[in-house]
């Protein structure tokens, strides 16, 4: 019978992949299930280990994740370098220093209950990772060993702030698995914080056509820490238009306060050009749907908002190479295009005028027949009283 | 003059002494209650612009869940004037509602109904009855996200009949949901069922009207027993002139809402779509919606909406049966009970139907 | 229209008169209230220059236009569609709209996918989100041909 400190590990062990693919526990403690001795059961000489530590657990799971030809029996598509890129992390050069407050394997994926990463009672599942990561990295207590690059102790408020971003809110509003986590940018075994001159390359991954734009701006060779300056590291918020310019919550205006300033002027600019483009769809936007409420067709000029909406997609995007001139001709486009629209909108208004002034002509005939009828009536019975 | 060379052709070869005969002898009561003659008449005219707009709007309408919508948006849009067919038809359904229920209160109100227009009363019933029949499968017919979710809770209400609800569900709906095939059936009830019932009573209705003339009220009718003359105005043309008159009025209103208040299309049927927000029956099957509403869901061992629905039903047989049922005024006796009911009756009606817009 | 009852007795030139001009205004009233209802029914019964409501499908080019490996964009409804041939001579047509932020997608040669200029989404030619943001495949519409051979239309409809 077993008791005390045992029941939980063998509890939590039922539901673990290990023992779906059939081992056990002396396939990690090793020693001798078949001895009826607890001495002999447990003696180190025929191979038990006891409850690994550091970086025993990181050579246990190795023995087999490492080992290409054992895991093509039983996964094959899964990678083996988990251990050599744990090795690269921060984690494991640390570990390899003797520290063994880092995290091992088994502080992602448990220790007995391993799920798969597919499953999503997983820790390393998608939704679950930042929790996961912030059971350390959230924990001024456990973090205050470890000094920043300044000498400080690292910032605790990572999961806080990645919470507030659009990537948290892809990933649990959405329900979207492929929004980025922590692992996205930080890797996982590997897991190292993007170094300075990287950032554009690791957002660049998903966020491909501003990461090409941004190659064009002179911000390139200033911003130090690319993507970051404008949209911050964990906590990317829901991004606008105010972002853009020098109003009040503006970022650029931050470096650019100077009005005689290049910069100023050229962000004022592209925000003013965003604007009139965006003014100018909603006014159109307005009209047409006046149009269609009346019952006209505008299904052309509908086609037309739509693409004339394109080149404010385009024009935002082109804002990243943070060049005016280049902003310039899409939103020149797009106003083109609403011109058109307009017209065609000014045309239905007119149409709609000629229905008013034809209800009232006709209104002004019906007027006419109940008047007189009403004299005619009035004559009639004066004639007539039975 | 052409006109009295044409009557006397006619003559020559028809007799139209009788004709005759009964214009120059048709008149009309004068009496304190004598506004309410209209209302028939009023009726009448607003069901003639729905059999005009509505034959027009058949040229070009296709009933069919692919292009019902499409072909509604195409008369709306393309077809000159389409939009003044279509609102007319839209505006004039709910004027005509209107004007019949009016035209039913002050029917019952006068006591008109009673012996020996009993049979006016039944066809009269029966068009009222036609004409939900009408407002409901019309309402389809656009195929519209709004009319789409209103016909399955409406249609949902009819599954809820005692013993044939089942069957009754499944008949209107052409199956066991609202799709397509629901569509081609309101189709049909809408624009050959209907109109061959309504001809037949308003056939009906109108022979017997003039048949018995116009009704006068109780105390009317007895100071005419004690001897007092019947004022009267003749038919053709003093009361002619003014139901035309009023006619006018009316289609300057209709022109009006037409024109300036378009009844809007809105989104088209989707049935995968969630159900919108803000679905509500017309106007006139609001109150019932809202009684059906708040009934909970089960009241001993009857379920809610089933009460509902045979409460209902118990209403609409006393109704029908009000002449037969009011024996006291077929006996020209005063009935204040009838007036009382009928008061409850519009009270309840015009409470509902307003709590049910804010609430729905 | 008068009948004899309605003859007043006590006519005099003056009321003659003013009776003239009161069926003259009525007349005017009656011919000028029917034109007006005519004139719209006259309209409305003249075919529509735009032929048929034909919105659940739409010729969206002649097939002969196409070459293989190029697309074009159609209007459906008021929205945009994509017709494609696929390098292999298939016809196939979808929403051009890009499901990440309603961009109008386009056919790019040279990798033979369909390419979202907005935020460089990429789809196959199964429609199929295969790179970028888009967080969904486009619709897909299906194809028909219509007409002689050699001079056929394409129809696109909503499937």
């Amino acid at each position: 019978m077993l008791q005390g400190g045992l029941l939980k590990p063998v509890a939590d062990f039922a539901d673990d992949v290990h023992r779906q693919r059939g081992f056990s526990c002396v396939d990690c403690h090793g020693g001798d299930p078949a001895a009826t001795e607890r001495a002999k059961a447990k003696d180190p000489a025929r191979g038990y280990r006891g409850m690994p530590k550091g970086a025993e657990v990181i050579a246990i799971c190795a023995r087999c994740h490492s080992d290409a030809e054992f895991m093509h029996r039983y996964a094959p598509r899964q990678r083996v370098d988990q251990a050599s890129e744990y090795a690269s992390s921060v984690h494991g050069k640390r570990l390899a220093a003797g520290d063994t407050g880092v995290a091992t394997c088994v502080s992602c994926h448990r220790n007995h209950g391993i799920r798969l990463v597919s499953d999503a009672k997983s820790p390393v599942f998608p939704t679950n990772v930042a929790t996961t990561c912030g059971s350390c990295h959230s924990s001024p207590d456990h973090m205050k060993r470890y000094m920043g690059a300044n000498g400080t102790p690292l910032a605790t408020n990572q999961r806080a702030e990645y919470e507030q971003s659009v990537h948290f809110a892809a990933m649990t509003k959405r329900n979207d698995l492929s929004a980025p986590t922590c692992n996205d940018c930080h890797g996982n075994h590997g897991a190292a914080p993007p170094g300075v001159g990287n950032v554009a390359n690791v957002c660049g991954t998903c966020h491909a056509i501003f990461q090409a734009k941004f190659e064009q701006s002179t911000h390139k060779d200033v911003f130090d820490r690319g993507c970051v300056e404008c949209h911050n590291n964990h906590a990317v918020l829901q991004t606008s238009d105010e972002m853009l310019g020098t109003g009040p919550k503006a970022i650029c205006s931050s470096c650019h306060a100077d009005k005689s300033e290049y910069g100023y002027m050229a962000a004022e600019k592209m925000r003013a050009l965003i604007e009139t483009l965006k003014g100018t769809l909603e006014r159109d936007g307005a009209l047409i749907a006046d149009v269609r409420n009346a019952g006209l067709q505008v299904s052309a000029q509908e086609l037309a908002l739509g693409e004339a909406r394109n080149r404010l997609t385009l024009a935002r995007a082109e804002i990243h190479a943070t060049n005016p001139a280049l902003v310039e001709p899409i939103v020149g486009e797009g106003i083109k295009i609403l011109a058109g629209v307009h017209r065609a909108g000014d045309q239905g208004l007119a149409e709609l005028r000629f229905r008013r002034q034809g209800l009232f002509a006709s209104l002004g005939a019906i007027l006419l027949v109940v008047v007189a009828l009403a004299l005619k009536i009035k004559q009639m019975d004066r004639g007539t009283t039975h | 003059m052409l006109q009295q060379r044409v009557i006397t052709w006619l003559d020559e070869r028809l007799d139209l002494s009788d004709v005759k005969h009964f214009i120059a002898e048709k008149g009309v009561p004068v009496h304190t209650q004598k506004v309410w003659y209209y209302l028939g008449g009023m009726t009448l005219f607003l069901l003639g612009i729905q059999v005009a707009t509505g034959i027009l709007l058949l040229l070009y309408y296709r009933p069919s869940a692919e292009e019902a919508y499409e072909s509604v948006q195409f008369i709306v849009s393309e077809v000159e004037f389409g939009w003044l067919i279509r609102n007319m038809h839209s505006w004039s359904a709910n004027l005509l509602i209107a004007a019949a229920i009016a035209h039913m209160f002050s029917v019952v109100f006068l006591r008109a109904y009673r012996k020996p227009r009993e049979l006016t009363w039944l066809s009269g019933i029966g068009l009222l009855f036609l004409m939900f029949g009408f407002g409901f499968s019309g309402y389809l017919l656009p195929w519209n996200e709004l009319a789409f979710f209103a016909t399955k809770v409406g249609t949902g209400i009819a599954g809820a009949v005692p013993v044939v609800g089942k069957f009754m569900l499944r008949f209107l709906r052409g199956g066991d949901d609202v799709t397509g095939a629901t569509l081609s059936r309101f189709y049909a009830l809408h624009v050959a069922v209907f109109p061959m019932l309504m001809t037949a009573f308003l056939g009906l209705h109108l022979l017997l009207v003039q048949r018995q003339g116009m009704s006068v009220p109780i105390n009317v009718e007895k100071q005419l027993r004690e001897g007092a003359r019947l004022r009267q105005i003749p038919f053709v043309p003093n009361y002619v002139l003014r139901d035309v008159l009023l006619w006018y009025v009316a289609l300057a209103i209709l022109a009006a809402l037409a024109a300036l208040s378009p009844w809007e299309l809105g989104r088209k049927a989707d049935p995968f779509a969630p159900v919108p927000a803000g679905i509500r029956p017309e106007w006139y099957f609001l109150a019932m919606f809202y009684t059906l509403k708040l009934i909970p869901s089960h009241v001993l061992i009857i379920e809610g909406e089933q009460l509902g629905v045979i409460v209902f039903g118990l209403a609409a047989v006393i109704l029908i049966l009000l002449p037969f049922l009011d024996r006291r005024s077929s006996r020209a006796e005063p009935n204040p009970f009838v007036t009382w009911a009928g008061v409850a009756a519009l009270i309840y009606l015009v409470v509902f139907t307003i709590v049910g817009y804010l609430t729905a | 229209m008068p009948s004899p009852r309605t003859v007043d007795m006590a006519s005099t030139d003056g009321r003659l008169e003013r009776r003239k001009f009161l069926d003259m205004l009525l007349a005017t009233g009656f011919v000028s209230t029917i034109l007006a209802f005519v004139y719209p029914v006259w309209r409305y019964l003249i075919p529509p220059a735009t032929g048929e409501p034909t919105i659940a499908s739409v010729v969206a080019a002649k097939a002969s236009e196409l070459k293989p490996n190029s697309g074009v964009i159609f209007k459906f409804g008021g929205k945009p569609g994509i017709l494609v041939r696929t390098p292999e001579g298939e016809l196939r047509a979808f929403s051009a709209i890009c499901t990440h932020l309603d961009c109008t997608v386009q056919y790019k040669g040279d990798t033979s996918q369909l390419w979202c200029a907005c935020h460089n989404g990429i789809y196959d030619l199964g429609g199929n989100n295969v790179a970028g943001p888009p967080p969904r495949p486009l619709e897909k519409f299906v194809v028909n041909l219509r007409g002689e051979p050699g001079n056929e239309d394409v129809v696109v409809s909503r499937a």
